[in-house]
């Protein structure tokens, strides 16, 4: 992860808010009526705009750069494919949002499946591990509480992972959230609480681990 | 309130989804309750780590990299022979489909005596119509269902001969493949 560019969700170029002008969602309009023509370059110029947004739901989901990296190129030509069936009846962002979770679905079914892999990855995370063992050590020192948080947060069910990951990072509302996973708000609601206690309770258990590891020290 | 609904509603009311009663109610609670008012600020801390995730940068070619994807996928939608693409039978499996489809239309022919009589066969005194005439009434004294049975047996069989042979090998082997794998014993 450290080799990627972080910045913070306030500093960069192009909002994660929600709150989207309705001037942004007349354009989006008009380049996806022109990208239904088969205009390439109207596309592009929704690419542009989207790509980081569903980027970073993609790689919170998978944590993996170079898979989110397909991934999202996989959401976009989905949605290329899929612009003809889409009638405008949510917001473009919307319908962007709900292919490219589908599709992290559909990538972590894969990873499961393709058991191999994980072997192979693992073997050769060993491998590197032993390799770099005094860098990971001073990692480890380093580490801080958001880094904990992010990697219980890879631990959590699909399902849960993915309403943190838009009410916290996306900033959406329990609507939009709603509409994108195609569930009742209420389920969302649940989904949002179990989350949260689930991440709650593995942080309590992990600080008492390390209270009691600094005391028996 | 009790501190069970208001655990419940701790979530709720760092969302700003409660109303203005239940955030009344709810702050009463926590005026007083230590237990939930702790539960409050453990919740908010695991808000504030997620909300202070970086933002990951994506790879800088990425726009390029899907547009190319797309360009791609948009001028194999707009190739006008792709529909066919699988489809090139050879002149031996035309000549093939051919000779099955006239033996399947034969039968109709044969059935109607005016043409039976323009034709140098078939006409009841060669040897080739009273064949056909012999096991046509072979057939028809077994019972008439049998008879229906057998001419649908055959011109399913014939019909899916012909397909086969008119879609091409590599269409025919895929078409094998799915109807071996649809057999319960391999």
């Amino acid at each position: 992860m450290s080799e990627h560019s972080l910045q913070s969700s306030h500093t960069i170029g192009i909002p994660l808010t929600n709150a989207v002008p309705s001037a942004i969602e007349q354009d989006d309009l008009l380049l996806v009526a022109a990208s239904k023509n088969g205009d390439q370059e109207a596309f592009a110029q929704l690419v542009q705009r989207y790509q980081r947004r569903v980027f970073n739901l993609v790689y919170r989901m998978l944590q993996q750069y170079e898979e989110a990296t397909e991934i999202t190129q996989e959401t976009f030509l989905a949605a290329w494919q899929g612009l003809p069936s889409f009638r405008g009846d949510a917001r473009f962002p919307t319908w962007l949002y709900r292919i490219a979770y589908n599709c992290s679905l559909k990538q972590l079914e894969l990873r499961k499946r393709d058991r191999a892999l994980q072997v192979a990855l693992e073997a050769e995370k060993i491998l590197e591990d032993a390799n770099n063992e005094q860098r990971e050590n001073a990692e480890l020192e380093a580490r801080d509480r958001q880094v904990l948080v992010q990697e219980h947060l890879s631990h959590l069910p699909a399902k849960y992972r993915i309403v943190l990951i838009l009410r916290h990072l996306q900033d959406m509302t329990y609507e939009e959230m709603a509409e994108i996973l195609t569930m009742p708000i209420g389920t969302i609601k649940t989904h949002l609480f179990r989350a949260r206690n689930l991440l709650k309770e593995r942080l309590q258990s992990l600080n008492r681990e390390s209270d009691m590891g600094y005391r028996g020290w | 309130m009790r501190c069970k609904e208001a655990t419940q509603q701790l979530q709720l009311y760092l969302d700003n989804r409660l109303t203005i009663k239940q955030v009344r109610a709810l702050e009463a609670h926590l005026a007083y309750c230590n237990a939930c008012l702790e539960e409050l600020t453990i919740i908010e801390e695991v808000v504030n780590d997620l909300q202070t995730f970086k933002v990951v940068v994506e790879p800088d070619d990425l726009n390029a990299q899907i547009m190319r994807r797309v360009a791609i996928a948009a001028s194999q939608r707009n190739a006008p022979a792709s529909r066919f693409s699988l489809w090139h039978p050879t002149l031996l499996e035309i000549v093939v489909a051919a000779t099955l489809a006239t033996i399947a239309t034969i039968g109709t022919i044969l059935q109607q005596p005016s043409i039976r009589a323009l034709l140098p066969f078939a006409n009841g005194h060669d040897g080739l119509s009273l064949a056909f005439l012999n096991i046509l009434h072979t057939l028809m004294t077994v019972d008439s269902t049998t008879l229906i049975f057998a001419l649908w047996i055959g011109g399913t069989i014939l019909g899916i001969c012909i397909t086969l042979i008119l879609a091409g090998a590599e269409m025919r082997t895929q078409w094998f493949k799915a109807m071996m794998e649809l057999l319960p014993v391999r």
